[in-house]
């Protein structure tokens, strides 16, 4: 659906020198995906989502929607191309004068959508979509942030978009309002097979609804992939930070270099990952049970990333080398991914 | 103080003459200076229809013209004013200096309190796709409503004192009974009154400005 192909962007900064904000980013995102981007701030996430609506007008390369340059169009056909892309944002960016109803029927009246009764229907039913249906009458400022984000996702669905973009959508909300948007999302991807497009800086929002993610520093995209692949083999050290702090506790656990914990190891460190069905598999057990050898759990998280369960395990093995490698074998034949820790 | 010497019919229709000379003017300033201050907000650096050499020739012409100071304006606008009017004395004569010496003054109001809208709402309007006219009218100048209300708050109070010192050229209103009588006559009680009754304006135009602006403000 959205292909970038070599995408630059420098600018000018105040004190005239050029800052290259992206550089060479080619991207394929398919109809019906979540697409995450994740980034430090700084790092372009921003500049990158506001090219694929031409907030931001890239300096060169190609950005194709549905086949076409958006990069080449005339005006009338770049306001014919946003209205088929919603877009919400970090701080809601809602009307204050307006209140919730005519936020969410601006974009259908200013684009001269429908009659009046028409619009009103639609309204209706957005309103009832993102379960605001009582506070149509209300002004933003009376809303809760999680409120004028569920109104912001109701203005962004108004033109039936095919396409949505979430600059930081959730940053300015707590834990917990967080997910319930995030679900929300989901529910709109699916119900109506809409494509999202993503920017975050936490790896959580990207876990919870992602397809796949592209991982972007210095203007550059440094790792792209499933996120499954991605959030738990990362090569790249920005990935791999990002996905360390977005669980402090057990990256601190995970490192062999711990004091308290190098002072007591014995045997070899593994480190177990897998995913889906095998989960909730009796597996470990079963190996363990015919092998000669000590397990020791240091660390683990069993949980999941969108709906696929995953599991990762820190172990110590104490026993011979031949019996270590017979559980390796073994490991191999259940496709559990290992890798020794040093 | 003897009160006894005040004619308070003059009073009143030099009351009534400064409210006319300062509502007048306003409505021509507010029809001068809002559709200037929009286009300064627009065609700025980084803004919807940015034209830096449009703005910074109006910004030049609104500087000049506010750099003047105003009794010098009343001067240098009397041939101006007989071309326009017929005559420079009077109510009437007074209302073409007030209005070009106020226009700029409230067209730089304006600009400023467009910038204060958050440019996320204007950006979140242009990723709909909504024309840029569509924008200015529908979304900009309503969210900027309270902010322009007290812009044109501070421009009628302005007004009302410039009002009162073109009784210096022989405009009406109570700044020219102050002078004919107040200054030149030594009739202090006149004096008194007239400053007294501008005191009593200026705070009411304020009081029902900033009821105004509370009434509109939606944050």
């Amino acid at each position: 659906m959205i292909r970038i192909e070599n995408l630059h962007k420098t600018y000018r900064a105040a004190d005239g020198r050029e800052v290259q904000a992206l550089a060479d980013i080619d991207l394929e995102i398919a109809g019906g995906e979540v697409f995450g981007i994740i980034g430090r701030s700084g790092a372009g996430k921003s500049t990158l989502i506001r090219t694929l609506n031409l907030l931001e007008r890239p300096s060169s390369g190609r950005v194709l929607i549905d086949g076409e340059d958006i990069t080449r169009l005339d005006r009338e056909a770049l306001y014919a191309l946003r209205r088929r892309i919603g877009m919400i944002f970090q701080h809601f960016n809602l009307l204050n004068a307006k209140t919730v109803a005519q936020n969410i029927d601006w974009p259908l009246k200013a684009t001269g959508h429908g009659n009046a009764a028409e619009r009103a229907a639609r309204v209706a039913e957005l309103l009832a979509l993102v379960g605001l249906s009582e506070h149509g009458h209300k002004y933003p400022s009376q809303l809760s942030g999680g409120q004028k984000q569920r109104v912001g996702i109701a203005r962004a669905l108004a033109n039936r978009p095919r396409l949505l973009l979430c600059d930081e959508a959730t940053s300015a909300l707590d834990p917990e309002t967080t997910q319930s948007i995030l679900r929300l999302l989901l529910d709109i991807n699916r119900q109506l097979g809409l494509t999202i497009v993503l920017i975050t800086h936490e790896m959580q929002v990207i876990r919870t609804i992602c397809d796949r993610v592209a991982v972007i520093d210095g203007g550059r995209i440094v790792e792209s992939g499933k996120v499954a692949d991605v959030f738990l083999h990362p090569r790249h050290a920005v990935t791999r930070s990002m996905v360390a702090q977005s669980d402090a506790l057990a990256a601190a656990s995970l490192d062999p270099a711990h004091a308290y914990m190098s002072d007591k190891l014995r045997g070899t460190l593994v480190r177990l990952t897998y995913l889906g069905d095998v989960t909730y598999q009796p597996i470990l057990s079963r190996i363990m049970a015919g092998a000669r050898v000590q397990v020791t759990i240091l660390q683990g998280e069993v949980s999941s990333i969108k709906d696929v369960p995953f599991g990762q395990l820190l172990l110590e093995l104490e026993g011979s080398e031949e019996d270590i490698r017979a559980v390796f074998a073994e490991l191999d034949r259940h496709r559990i991914h290992h890798e020794v820790v040093q | 103080m003897d009160l006894s010497v005040i004619d308070w019919g003059d009073i009143w229709q030099a009351t009534w003459e400064t409210l006319v000379m300062t509502g007048v003017s306003l409505l021509f300033t507010v029809l001068l200076g809002l559709p200037l201050g929009i286009l300064l907000f627009v065609t700025a650096r980084r803004q919807l229809l940015e034209q830096r050499a449009l703005y910074a020739a109006l910004s030049f012409v609104v500087n000049v013209l506010r750099s003047v100071p105003f009794l010098i304006l009343l001067i240098v606008m009397i041939p101006v004013t007989v071309i326009l009017i017929g005559t420079s004395l009077g109510v009437e004569g007074a209302i073409p200096p007030l209005v070009v010496g106020t226009a700029p003054f409230f067209a730089r109001l304006v600009e400023n309190v467009l910038r204060e809208v958050d440019r996320g709402v204007i950006e979140a309007c242009q990723a709909m796709g909504i024309r840029t006219s569509r924008i200015i009218f529908g979304a900009l100048l309503p969210e900027a409503l309270p902010g322009l209300i007290a812009a044109v708050t501070v421009t009628a109070i302005t007004l009302m004192s410039y009002a009162a010192m073109s009784g210096v050229i022989g405009g009406g209103g109570l700044g020219d009974l102050a002078i004919r009588f107040g200054y030149q006559r030594f009739q202090t009680e006149v004096m008194v009154i007239t400053v007294v009754l501008l005191v009593v304006l200026v705070q009411f135009i304020q009081y029902a400005g900033d009821r105004l602006v509370l009434y509109f403000t939606r944050k």
